[in-house]
């Protein structure tokens, strides 16, 4: 009896192994997006021949490196942060892309590098709830950091991550193209003018959230999620004046079991079609040159696609390089 | 007889106690001093995380918000409870059951919801400002979010069943006719409530708080979204440096201060409160 | 006096008085969440425009959120077992025991609530990676064991150190085994106490996010894990509506378990 028992308990991590070893994990961040990201990559990539795919999450950065240190890792593709896959490719955290594979010529070159292509990008703006504004409604950067002209709570996006900070320096009328290196001591100064009126949003819901309840009638968003307000009835207004361009990243942990399959993944989601139908689904933007001409017109005008000739590039490369340093004065200032 | 009952009561020693410490040593204290190690050998071998640590004033703000919030949500907790399990023990039982089933209702559901939920009611735009200034009773919302009164009410929210629960078993148990025995000598309900009551229900408030205070100091989900960034805790900043700057020599170090800290803390109550190991 | 309800005079009123505000705060928020699982508004403005039941739907129609209620259930159980028995055993060395370092042992048994749970988490998945069991059923119930434990021993001890050992005593005295005496006078005796730290530990449990993030495999995800990304990215009110529907569960199973007893005492 017990030798049976042992061998059908074996049978079972034997079948639990086999089923790992052809399926392929990817990892995001949860929620509406995640579904889509399963929805219009990962179910085509299946049906044109691939392994299944299995959803994980949400996406730790803790936990990939903990995995690569201990040569378990059981993630094949993650989402993750841009400015972090770089970063984490340097510290060795990250198999590098194999380009043999993922077609990098169709596209956008902000977007690629040798560990990690964008997911999808999306751009912080100026939103604000007009029913909060009577006369003049908020235009620019400056008007966002302006409490004498439009009083009330404004919310910022919590965590130290590329945006705010140069928001502040264009807004203190740094030129878009002198932003880089940061001059942080200038940036905290503006952001000290109105840090007493600063509510800050953890998650994009929250951002939401602050925005219709009128609790922040002003702030700096993911463009996707002012649009889905809109799309919801809300009144929204929104100002792509300087919209700061910020991206996630899919990559593949070092050591990853299915590596193959996984450059496989990443390629059909960074093709046209994933990213099109990606992008109409979640109001992000496609990082795929392509994408653009297979999708609605009226959905491309809300996406920062149709925003180029006001954006401004977050340096990426600048910010995986100074990460740790401006992450530690961030949290240090807000806690101050 | 009595050394002969002593005797046979001797099993519950060491060995009583040893499932949970063989538990704790293999799946705790070495996964966890391992980590902990790194803060000396990261991101490279000596000090320096905790000259960084110790050498700052913003560090030294969020330790000093750390124990703060955490003694405000304390004193509170048990200022709040004592009296409710006080009246749980002894209400009739038909009222101390819908208390009781109310208190455990408001446990059941999820952590993170209850926060969130406070957040939109206390927010300057949320349901109790309106409330209030409907009624009358102000004229302009109240700042009850991103300050200590939205951390304290949200800690205090998720903190109260943790305070009531072991003190009403205490009071419970509680013999009434020592509080008789109060009355007969001539105690007035005051005194025999600071000089009896609580004495005896001492035990169970040191438990309670004890419990209530040390997961205070560990929190910040609830402190993050109700208090703002200038309560900012401790483990927020750890969890920071963990997952998000992968820097887990600092938050190894952050952690090692914040344990020895509090156990230090922990030592000095055992030594006024509890003279003695051999009671 | 004070512990009759009814020779409390104006004290009693002061008292329920208390009681009824300190309810009414616990269920200010309940009563909200189950109001807006109803609403139309997914920005949780109130009053809402509108009433509906799509949240319902939503939830119905993902299979994912009764999985992981089930997992959660599943783990909460598993670990109020085991941490109850453990921790039951710990507090009566702690508290009659005669051994040397007690209040070392004590202080001992509490790191695991000191220490902030991400690093535990961090600390914990490393292990497990090596050992191999991370993402698996056991790996889980150790990892949440280990945050639970404190809470039933601090309850377990908390309610020994009011339970006169003489009792017991008197029990051994009469003839009875020391395991006997245990069992049938020191349990029920503490039974408050095993009572609070058997819920404690089933809900460290059921509510932890943090280890459930690290620990949690495709196919096992907690329902905080779940909440935890909606809330983050969606703050759908199809989360209000799951736990609306957790809350009216429970209010049955109490009304039930109340009807039952009255039944029984009749």
């Amino acid at each position: 009896m017990k030798t049976k028992l042992v061998a059908l308990a074996t049978a079972a991590v034997f079948a639990a192994q086999g089923a790992l070893a052809q399926d392929m994990v990817f990892t995001s961040w949860g929620g509406t997006t995640q579904d889509a990201q399963m929805a219009h990559w990962a179910a085509p990539f299946t049906e044109k021949g691939g392994p299944a795919v299995v959803a994980d999450g949400p996406t730790d950065y803790g936990k990939i490196k903990a995995m690569v240190e201990a040569g378990a890792v059981s993630w094949d593709v993650v989402d993750a942060e841009y400015d972090w896959a770089l970063q984490a490719g340097k510290a060795g955290l990250l198999e590098p892309l194999d380009f043999t594979v993922i077609d990098k010529t169709k596209l956008d070159p902000r977007f690629v590098s040798d560990f990690a292509v964008g997911s999808f990008y999306y751009s912080f703006v100026l939103g604000w709830n007009p029913a909060n504004f009577t006369g003049d409604q908020p235009a620019t950067l400056a008007d966002l950091f302006d409490t004498a002209k439009f009083p009330g709570k404004r919310t910022f996006y919590k965590w130290s991550a590329p945006g705010v900070i140069e928001a502040a320096l264009l807004a203190d009328g740094v030129a878009p193209d002198a932003l880089y290196p940061l001059d942080l001591d200038r940036a905290f100064a503006k952001l000290d003018t109105i840090k007493a009126d600063i509510i800050w949003w953890e998650g994009g819901a929250q951002s939401q959230q602050l925005l219709a309840s009128g609790e922040a009638p002003i702030g700096f968003f993911w463009n996707g999620r002012l649009a889905a307000l809109a799309a919801d009835g809300m009144p929204v207004g929104i100002s792509w004046d300087q919209n700061i361009t910020a991206a996630d990243a899919l990559v593949v942990p070092k050591g990853a079991a299915n590596k193959e399959a996984a450059m496989k993944f990443i390629a059909e989601a960074t093709s046209a079609e994933g990213q099109a139908a990606f992008a109409a689904t979640t109001g992000y933007a496609p990082i795929n040159l392509g994408s653009a001409d297979l999708m609605d017109p009226a959905v491309r005008a809300t996406l920062p696609d149709a925003q180029t000739a006001v954006q401004v590039n977050a340096d990426m490369a600048y910010w995986a390089e100074h990460r740790d340093e401006i992450g530690n004065r961030w949290y240090a200032w807000q806690a101050q | 007889m009595l050394s002969a009952i002593a005797a046979r009561r001797r099993g519950s020693g060491l060995g009583f106690a040893m499932p949970a410490i063989l538990l704790l040593l293999a799946f705790f204290v070495v996964p966890v001093a391992a980590l902990l190690t790194r803060s000396v050998t990261e991101p490279e071998p000596g000090l320096q995380n905790y000259v960084t640590l110790l050498g700052n004033s913003t560090y030294a703000r969020i330790f000093f918000n750390t124990f703060f919030v955490s003694a405000v949500v304390t004193l509170i907790t048990v200022l709040i409870a004592f009296p409710v399990a006080w009246a749980l023990a002894i209400m009739p039982r038909r009222w101390a059951g819908v208390i009781f089933a109310i208190i455990l209702l408001s446990m059941w559901t999820n952590l993170l919801a209850r926060t969130y939920a406070w957040m939109v009611l206390l927010q300057q735009t949320g349901l109790i400002n309106r409330s209030l200034m409907a009624l009358g009773l102000i004229d302009a919302p109240l700042q009850l979010t991103n300050n200590l009164v939205g951390v304290t009410i949200g800690m205090v929210y998720i903190m109260l069943p943790f305070m009531i629960l072991p003190l009403m078993g205490v009071i419970k148990k509680i013999d009434p006719a020592i509080l008789q025995a109060a009355a007969l000598c001539g105690a007035t309900k005051a005194q025999a409530l600071w000089r009896v009551l609580v004495p005896l229900a001492a035990p169970g408030i040191a438990s309670g708080a004890l419990m209530v205070f040390v997961m205070s100091l560990g929190y910040y989900v609830t402190p993050s979204l109700l208090g703002g960034t200038a309560n900012m805790m401790l483990a927020e900043l750890i969890a920071q440096q963990v997952q998000s700057l992968l820097n887990w020599g600092m938050g190894g170090a952050a952690a090692f201060v914040l344990l020895v800290v509090t156990l230090g803390l922990y030592a000095v109550q055992l030594r006024f409160f509890e003279p003695g190991e051999g009671r | 006096m004070l512990l009759d309800f009814n020779k409390l005079g104006a004290w009693k009123w002061a008292l329920s008085g208390i009681c009824a505000l300190m309810a009414l705060f616990l269920l200010l928020p309940i009563l909200f969440i189950v109001a807006l699982s109803f609403g139309s508004s997914r920005w949780l403005i109130f009053p809402p425009p509108g009433w509906t039941l799509k949240w319902y739907e939503e939830l119905f129609a993902d299979p994912r959120w009764l999985g992981a209620a089930l997992t959660s259930a599943k783990i909460g159980v598993i670990v109020m077992v085991l941490s109850v028995a453990l921790g039951l055993l710990a507090s009566l060395a702690l508290v009659r025991g005669k051994f040397r370092g007690r209040a070392v042992l004590r202080a001992f048994f509490l790191t695991p609530m000191v220490l902030p749970v991400v690093i535990v988490a961090v600390a914990l998945y490393a292990a497990f990676l090596r050992l191999g069991i991370n993402g698996t059923l056991p790996g889980f119930v150790i990892a949440h064991l280990i945050v639970a434990l404190p809470f039933a021993i601090i309850t377990i001890t908390g309610a020994l150190e009011t339970f006169d050992p003489a009792i017991e005593d008197a029990a051994i005295l009469c003839g009875a085994s020391p395991w006997e005496a245990r069992l049938r006078v020191t349990l029920p005796g503490i039974r408050h106490g095993l009572f609070s730290a058997a819920i404690f530990s089933f809900l460290i449990s059921w509510d932890e996010v943090v280890l459930a993030i690290f620990m949690a495999s495709p196919s096992l995800q907690t329902l905080p894990v779940k909440v935890w990304t909606t809330l983050r990215q969606d703050l759908t009110p199809v989360i209000a509506a799951a736990s609306t529907l957790l809350v009216a569960l429970t209010v049955i199973l109490m009304i039930a378990a109340a009807l039952i007893r009255k039944g029984k005492s009749e």
